[in-house]
């Protein structure tokens, strides 16, 4: 993969700033950095931007007549010549003209008369109406635009002199030509014999014309090796090529279709770079009018694209206030991006590659963990579907992912009876220690720890992508004896600390066995009041120690959960619990998520137990638990705690040097809501 | 009736006064959207009766008393007679746009180019023209590949539905055939264009009766004007003619009979080696002619046996010599079967 910035976009309304970037997996830059930190910044943060933005606006250079001279020859040679050179000039050079138009525009709107343009840019009224007259510019929604906005530029309300005047008959002039103008004789006498009104014959003509190519691309040419044999394919370069201009008009979309969407099985019948290139930006700025299957087709095609929707994609799905585990399903599916994963492999690839690098760059981000498990979840989904037509290997589209722990990772909850999920964790969790620990010893060579740590990271962004697995480890150790409890906190702790930073790895689990036993003496307790010994021990937990090393609060708090729901307790009692601890350690938010998710997880279960009725019902009345707890004004002996949390978890979850993007706000270690309960 | 004749003069009356008045001045957003609302309505009552001659009639009449009316008020004032009200809401577009009273914030709206939500029948309704003019133009090089061309194509589309609505009317014939010599006329100068037209009329899918009659209709006019015939066979491309000649038995007569003419009017030059044509036009060369034959026989292999008998019995009355340039019948029988 090439690098190339693509653009950055300010969106006013949401203070988010958008970067659509194409680098190498490995090199995703700073920008990438931004997204995430910025997915939680509020409108503020965007002011530290926005004179950036207002510095390169006014560095732009004037118009210059030089310039001019050069677009006016260019629509004179266009004018005169109507083949197919001129045609491949045009459309290569149609962007840079709608850039050059935005820029007369301007130019003209700041000036206070048309006398004022007119003497500045003497040529301005011979380029503007030659352009009127040249279809490939007149046919682009943008360039029609900005033509016509020229030309209102230059009428002038109240003409004060001759010039003025004859621009302003000029103009109307031109313009009634445009809409009414006949220049097929035979044409005109037909419409009229046969009383057709021309928009509704010129209508006639283009669809028929959209139908004709359409056919002729459908002919798909059998010359596979001669590249001598002349075939129809030759026309797909053609055709694509005269659409640059067309992409965003909705009657050439199924023309354009047929176009993404042929099988290229001739070295001929190549698409025109300029019309990817149109058919890229015009997806990004959400003009773009296609099917189903021809989106697919251009994420195939077009790299760019394809990269311009997963962030879009992951910037909805974060940024969503309120965005919650049940919609997100909905959400990715509805992008379409699964699907497109399961056909071609090479989309999936791509996919991930970019997942890695905003892992990379994010650690401790539980949302963008959540959302590549149910991504994943739901591409094997549309796998399953389409296993029937192809027979891809598993091992094609996870060609990085250590072999071993392949199958036993991708394999689906339902598809093992339960009784032998513990021993497949702990099974799980031998692998992946013996992994850290083949990586560990390796540090001295360093090519080889290199290696060493790619291997790790595969495998354990395996783990991210099936995180079911890790949820039912938590939901395991609830009731694991001794001898699971250290495979099981391993891998959880693995999860959520993959990298053994110092060495801290052991202190982690030390951590994170307190930590259960805590939960585990906390929730034995049925005598009432609860010991503040205990709960001031699991609330000092959850709040993230300045020291280091110290244990994912998220970790602990999915542990309390699940001991919630599933320990033998009863349910005032566990509810209790959750309520007190939670509320202390200011985390309601995330533990609801992490209910939701949970609640998700046994839906698509497929085990119909009065058991799990028990749970389902338990998990409810936590749930409503929370929310109440949610409207109710917080006490104000939590402000101190909570502040000190927001603190210390942006020091935390960004390893960037600006200390100032998380400070009113929330940090990213919310899940999916930017701002947490109880800022204030 | 009386209220729709009288919708009628009005919109007519509007057409004036958007042309030529400079009421226009006045005129918002909504009355603009209102005034193509009626230039809609015409249009609808045209499609809804010019089958009907009665109301047609009347409505025609009603047109010619507004239109004196409107004459003495407008100087220069252009009739509207009932055919033009087929195209409404063009001819209103025509004259507002070449009013000089237009105010221009209307232009604007009938050229803006963003999706508006209100007022939606106005907004940009010449942006939609251009954009759609301009469509055509950009792709109508790729579709010269194609054998008739989707202007043609779609021509002979109007031309059948217009022929199909005469004659389940019940039109003269002479009427109609004027129909189509008016067509022919106002193709006058793109000769081959109109060649075109006939062939994608006569070629558009047989759906109904209707079609079928109108394509009768029109391949015994095709006969009456051997001009026109002739240019057919002549300038048409060669699979054009194949398929013209498959789908109807007429057409498949009649292009024999030109061949057979064609090749009557020839004569052998010794200077040249070869038989021409003695006219002073030369549409079609010997070896031109020889490929026509043996497209036909393509086309038509049933015809191929009876032909060969003809042009052979012609060739007998020739005298029957197997020596080149005596007879064009015994040549064209030689070229044929090499």
């Amino acid at each position: 993969m090439t690098e190339r910035l693509v653009y950055i976009r300010v969106k006013e309304n949401t203070g988010i700033l958008w970067c659509g970037v194409v680098v190498a997996p490995q090199r995703f830059t700073k920008d990438l950095a931004w997204i995430l930190s910025t997915f939680t910044c509020t409108s503020s943060k965007m002011s530290q931007l926005h004179p950036l933005i207002q510095l390169q606006q006014m560095a732009e250079p004037l118009l210059n007549v030089q310039e001019m001279q050069f677009w006016l020859d260019k629509a004179v040679a266009w004018g005169q010549a109507d083949s197919s050179d001129t045609q491949k000039d045009t459309c290569l050079h149609l962007s840079r003209l709608r850039d050059f138009l935005q820029q007369l525009l301007s130019h003209i709107n700041n000036m206070s008369s048309t006398t004022e343009t007119m003497k500045r840019l003497p040529l301005l009224g011979q380029f503007l109406g030659r352009l009127c007259w040249n279809p490939y510019v007149t046919a682009d929604g943008t360039g029609r635009r900005l033509l016509f906005q020229c030309l209102w530029g230059l009428y002038s309300e109240h003409p004060g002199n001759a010039v003025e005047r004859k621009a302003n008959q000029w103009i109307r002039k031109v313009l009634c030509q445009l809409a009414t103008e006949e220049d097929d004789a035979a044409a005109q006498a037909l419409m009229n014999q046969m009383g057709v009104p021309p928009k509704e014959y010129h209508l006639k003509v283009l669809r028929k014309m959209v139908e004709l190519l359409q056919k002729n691309i459908g002919k798909s040419c059998r010359s596979l090796g001669d590249i001598n044999q002349r075939c129809s394919c030759d026309n797909i370069l053609a055709t694509s090529e005269a659409c640059v201009p067309l992409v965003t008009y909705p009657e050439a979309a199924p023309l354009i279709g047929a176009l993404l969407q042929q099988p290229m099985t001739c070295v001929r019948a190549a698409l025109s770079e300029d019309f990817l290139d149109a058919l890229s930006s015009a997806y990004s700025s959400q003009c773009l009018s296609l099917e189903e299957q021809a989106v697919v087709s251009l994420w195939y095609h077009n790299l760019s694209s394809l990269e311009k929707a997963v962030l879009s994609l992951l910037e909805c799905v974060l940024t969503k206030t309120g965005s919650i585990p049940q919609m997100l399903k909905e959400q990715l599916a509805q992008s379409l991006l699964p699907k497109a994963c399961a056909q071609h492999c090479t989309i999936f690839l791509v996919v991930n590659d970019i997942f890695r690098s905003i892992l990379k760059q994010a650690e401790g981000n539980e949302s963008v963990k959540y959302i590549i498990q149910t991504f994943t979840n739901c591409f094997l989904q549309e796998v399953a579907l389409l296993q029937h037509q192809t027979s891809v290997s598993l091992k094609a589209f996870f060609p990085q992912s250590p072999q071993s722990l392949l199958v036993p990772l991708l394999t689906r909850l339902s598809e093992m009876p339960q009784e032998v999920w513990r021993h497949h964790l702990n099974w799980l969790s031998g692998s992946l220690q013996r992994l850290t620990e083949e990586e560990e010893d390796g540090d001295g060579d360093s090519s080889s720890s290199t290696r060493g740590h790619h291997k790790l990271f595969e495998a354990w962004f395996l783990l991210v992508q099936c995180g079911h697995w890790v949820q039912v480890a938590v939901q395991l150790l609830v009731t694991s004896g001794p001898e699971d409890r250290g495979p099981l906190l391993w891998l959880l702790t693995f999860y959520h600390h993959p990298t053994n930073r110092g060495h801290h790895r052991a202190l982690q689990l030390v951590r994170a066995k307190e930590a259960w036993h805590h939960l585990h003496s906390l929730f034995l307790v049925s005598a009432r009041p609860l010991p503040v010994a205990l709960l001031q021990s699991l609330v000092t937990l959850l709040s993230p120690q300045p020291q280091q090393p110290s244990l994912s609060p998220l970790l602990i708090l999915k542990l309390l959960v699940n001991f919630a729901v599933f320990f033998q307790q009863s349910l005032s009692g566990s509810t209790e619990i959750l309520q007190t601890v939670v509320e202390r350690s200011g985390l309601v938010d995330e533990a609801a998520c992490v209910l939701c998710s949970l609640e998700l997880r046994l839906n698509e279960g497929s085990c119909l137990s009065s058991d799990v009725n028990r749970v389902h019902l338990r998990i409810k009345a936590l749930q409503d638990t929370l929310t109440h707890m949610h409207a109710a004004p917080s006490p104000t002996e939590n402000q101190a705690h909570t502040h000190s949390h927001l603190k210390h978890t942006h020091i935390h979850t960004h390893n960037n040097a600006q200390n100032h993007t998380a400070v009113s706000s929330s940090s990213a270690q919310g899940f999916f809501r930017a701002p947490m309960q109880n800022d204030k | 009736m009386e209220a729709v004749l009288k919708n009628l003069a009005s919109t007519a009356e509007l057409l004036a006064v958007a042309a030529q008045s400079g009421v226009v001045e006045q005129w918002d957003k909504q009355t603009l959207s209102r005034a193509f609302h009626w230039a809609r309505y015409c249009e609808h009552l045209f499609s809804r009766f010019h089958n009907n001659p009665a109301i047609r009639r009347t409505m025609e009449k009603q047109l010619q008393l507004t239109n004196q009316s409107l004459r003495a008020v407008f100087p220069g004032y252009t009739e509207v007679s009932f055919s033009d009200i087929s195209r409404c809401q063009h001819l209103l577009l025509v004259g507002l746009l070449k009013n000089p009273e237009l105010p221009i914030s209307i232009m604007k709206i009938l050229f803006d180019t963003t999706k508006q939500s209100e007022y939606q029948d106005v907004t940009g309704f010449c942006s939609h023209i251009i954009q759609c003019k301009s469509a055509c133009k950009v792709l109508s090089p790729l579709t010269d590949l194609s054998a008739v061309g989707a202007d043609a194509d779609v021509q002979g589309v109007m031309l059948m539905e217009r022929l199909g609505a005469l004659l389940s009317q019940g039109t003269e014939a002479c009427q109609t055939e004027h129909i189509v010599d008016s067509v022919l006329q106002g193709c006058e100068g793109a000769a081959g264009h109109f060649c075109l037209v006939i062939a994608a009329a006569l070629l558009t899918t047989k759906n109904s009766a209707a079609q079928t009659a109108s394509q009768d209709f029109l391949l015994d006019w095709l006969q009456k004007e051997h001009n026109v015939l002739q240019h057919m066979c002549s300038a048409l491309p060669t699979t054009l003619i194949k398929d013209l000649a498959k789908e109807h038995l007429k057409f498949r007569d009649a292009y024999c009979d030109v061949l057979k003419k064609w090749a009557s009017d020839m004569e052998y030059s010794v200077s040249e080696g070869e038989w021409a044509q003695t006219s002073t036009n030369r549409t079609v060369s010997f070896q031109r002619l020889t490929e026509h034959f043996l497209a036909l026989f393509e086309a038509c292999p049933s015809l191929r046996e009876d032909v060969e008998k003809e042009l052979n019995a012609l060739k007998v009355s020739d005298g029957d010599f197997d020596v080149r340039g005596l007879s064009v019948w015994g040549d064209l029988l030689s070229a044929l079967n090499k």
